[in-house]
């Protein structure tokens, strides 16, 4: 800063009681003239020089801005955790942005008008099945929510990875109760729930549990509602949720690269979360299961055959099968981006029989 | 409420479900699920604003109990699974009285409507290079509001798992707001980076730091909702004055207009709350608007790069900066008092504790 102008600003009148040090001396690094690129001001545009560091660890427990001048006085909150690897994730900026760039409405963006009258058991599956989801998508929203106080702003890309995850659950909770309501049967019977999610203790067993399992098998399942999707509205909502869960298993698959790259003693403790998850998605009984029974489960395959005669139920449960198969090959794909491909040995044995033969 | 046809139990169990190799087979068809007591929803007549939570929630959907009585993630209006609830969840809030605001779904819906992005929705391209110091100032400010955004957020998103799944609307609404606290955090730090300068001086961190300890639900709406959103939303209303660029005033402009949800939730729960709550509740609100008062001026009289900031950016001189700081924290005080009054809590200018008072009449 020109030292003239400081002087002047304290010639003036009126500027005797200015101090003006931050601006004389500014302990941030100053000079940047960030460009817009072809996707707008990005986060990773603005990641760069000082502002870009991440460190590998912070004793910043005071919420400064990672890059932001501190001050000697300012409060301390310690309760932030101090190590990246706590909750980074590669490509928390990336996909912040792209969740900015894609929301969409349950209000507007599902053409609910043209939401044909289905035959009753079609239309009560899909009221069952929505009752389900509409009642653990919001876990999800409450799940990553309770880590966010803990993340340093050191590393505040991934609070706000969080914030959108947060937003996204919230319109899968609002659209699937939109959609049980929105022809003639309502809400139905409710399960069990997904609270047990919310008993992890750390980001790395709830990135595990959550993002890895649960939303993971959720997202091939939405992949796949064009099968059991009965209308073009249907297909649409499924196709919305779908691109959703996608961004937020792409967070938590790159938070556990990072750990496994990073912190390589934790394989044994992350392979006992997986443990627990699976021994809940492998007993067949629940309705995260799918193939086995339970409400959603049935629903699933009312929906699938198209009805609920003999044949029909028979066509359903195969192709709930085939969704099961994909949707735990699709998790061992994870397991093995992530660094545990080693998980085809130990899996749960329901899902491993499941498994296509490794590919070479 | 209506019962749903179904096929008769025996016949239905007739049906042989098909044996797949290796896997269980799937049991015979039951639906007892379809056959649960819950309402059927006439089909709605959607109009321009479409399909919106008010529609949806027709009937006895749309009735919201004074007491929650499910302790996991049973959704209102369904059938719960008494057999089988699950592992009882951390909500902590069950009474209506404690988190609810009659306008959640509109302002849910709206909030959804009125996002914006701040990568491709601010004319970035606008921002020419300023004088030194007025562009410091800018930075000092912008990185002072980012800098209380994160904290908004990530205290906001931390009291989610209070909530219980009965208040959806408060729920969704306030993933909104989480959101829109994320978009001005992006915002202001994009801001900060974009015309040569960088970011400026921390805050001192009482405001924050109280935030971070609030024990209650409406206590920490109090603090963000009602007192901060306020003062923030009274130096967007600045915009015009603080910034240099179309950028600029587009960003003050579109944090505002999400500023004025957060305040009309503000609004209409601390209303709530003290109509339908007795005499400890008022006795409660007043401790809170006290302590956040407190923090409050204690942050405004330690930040000197924020005042003198505030000084540069918003006049020509040194002398009319300061005039026109003190124009600024008095519609600060402003719309606080009237938000306060919206919310039936009146008479509350004479009670504003004296470090406040004296921060913004000696600012």
């Amino acid at each position: 800063m020109d030292s003239k102008i400081i002087e002047e600003l304290r010639r003036e009148s009126a500027g005797e009681d200015l101090d003006l040090s931050w601006l004389e001396k500014p302990a941030a690094e100053r000079g940047l003239r960030v460009q817009p690129g072809k996707r707008g001001l990005t986060l990773e545009d603005i990641a760069t020089g000082s502002y870009g560091e991440l460190p590998d660890v912070t004793r910043n427990q005071s919420g400064r801005m990672r890059g932001a001048a501190p001050r000697t006085d300012a409060q301390n909150m310690q309760q932030h955790w101090p190590f990246r690897s706590a909750s980074w994730s590669e490509s928390a900026m990336l996909l912040y942005e792209e969740a900015v760039q894609r929301q969409w409405s349950s209000a507007t963006d599902i053409p609910w008008t043209d939401l044909p009258e289905l035959p009753e058991d079609l239309e009560l599956a899909m009221s069952q099945l929505c009752t389900f989801l509409t009642q653990v998508e919001f876990i999800a929203g409450d799940v990553p929510g309770q880590y966010a106080p803990n993340v340093s702003a050191e590393y505040f890309e991934i609070g706000m990875f969080l914030a959108s995850q947060i937003m996204d659950e919230a319109r899968h909770l609002d659209v699937f109760r939109k959609r049980a309501l929105a022809n003639g049967i309502g809400l139905l019977k409710a399960g069990p729930g997904a609270v047990g999610l919310l008993t992890a203790q750390d980001f790395t067993e709830m990135t595990s549990t959550l993002h890895l399992v649960g939303e993971g098998f959720v997202q091939s399942l939405f992949r796949m509602g064009e099968m059991f999707a009965q209308t073009e509205v249907d297909k649409r909502m499924f196709r919305l949720a779908a691109q959703d869960e996608s961004r937020h298993v792409a967070f938590g698959v790159m938070h556990m690269k990072y750990v496994l790259e990073h912190e390589p003693e934790r394989k044994e403790e992350i392979h006992t979360y997986l443990d627990r998850m699976e021994g809940q998605l492998g007993s067949g009984s629940t309705q995260a299961g799918l193939t086995g029974g339970g409400e959603t489960g049935e629903a699933l395959a009312i929906l699938l055959g198209g009805g609920t005669s003999e044949t029909q139920l028979r066509e359903g449960y195969n192709k709930l099968l085939a969704i099961r198969k994909r949707q735990v090959n699709e998790y061992m794909h994870r397991l093995e981006v992530v660094g545990l491909g080693d998980r085809r040995q130990r899996m749960n044995p329901m899902m491993q029989m499941l498994l296509d033969p490794p590919r070479n | 409420m209506a019962e749903t046809d179904t096929q008769p139990q025996e016949e239905q169990k007739a049906q042989a479900a098909p044996q797949i190799p290796g896997i269980p087979a799937p049991p015979a068809l039951d639906m007892s699920w379809a056959k649960v007591p819950t309402y059927r929803p006439p089909r709605p007549k959607i109009g321009d604003e479409g399909f919106t939570l008010r529609l949806a929630d027709a009937g006895p959907y749309a009735w919201v109990p004074d007491h929650w009585p499910y302790e996991n993630d049973t959704p209102r209006g369904s059938f719960p699974a008494k057999e089988n609830m699950g592992l009882p969840a951390p909500y902590t809030i069950y009474d209506k009285v404690e988190v609810w605001a009659d306008n959640c779904a509109d302002l849910y819906e709206l909030g959804i409507k009125e996002q914006w992005k701040p990568a491709t929705q601010i004319s970035w391209s606008t921002i020419e290079p300023i004088a030194e110091h007025i562009e410091a100032a800018i930075d000092q400010i912008v990185s002072n509001i980012s800098e209380q955004s994160y904290n908004s957020a990530q205290t906001l998103m931390g009291r989610l798992k209070e909530i219980s799944y009965g208040f959806h609307e408060v729920k969704l609404y306030l993933s909104t707001q989480t959101f829109d606290h994320a978009r001005h955090l992006e915002a202001f730090r994009k801001r900060a980076l974009a015309n040569g300068g960088g970011l400026g001086v921390q805050t001192p961190g009482f405001f924050n730091r109280t935030c971070y300890a609030a024990f209650k639900w409406t206590e920490w709406v109090i603090y963000v909702n009602i007192i901060r959103t306020s003062f923030l939303l009274a130096i967007c209303e600045f915009g015009d004055r603080i910034g240099r660029s179309q950028a600029d005033r587009q960003l003050f402009d579109l944090t505002a207009n999400d500023l004025r949800r957060h305040l009309a939730y503000g609004i209409e729960h601390l209303r709530f709350y003290l109509q339908m709550g007795d005499d400890q509740k008022r006795r409660n609100v007043r401790i809170w608007l006290e302590r956040g008062e407190v923090m409050m001026a204690a942050d405004l009289r330690r930040d000197t790069p924020l005042r003198e900031a505030f000084i540069l950016a918003l006049g020509d001189t040194v002398e009319k900066g300061k005039a026109a700081l003190k124009e600024l924290r008095q519609a600060q005080l402003r719309k606080y008092l009237l938000a306060l009054e919206a919310a039936t809590y009146t008479g509350h200018e004479q009670r504003v504790v004296a470090p406040l008072k004296d921060v913004i009449e000696n600012p």
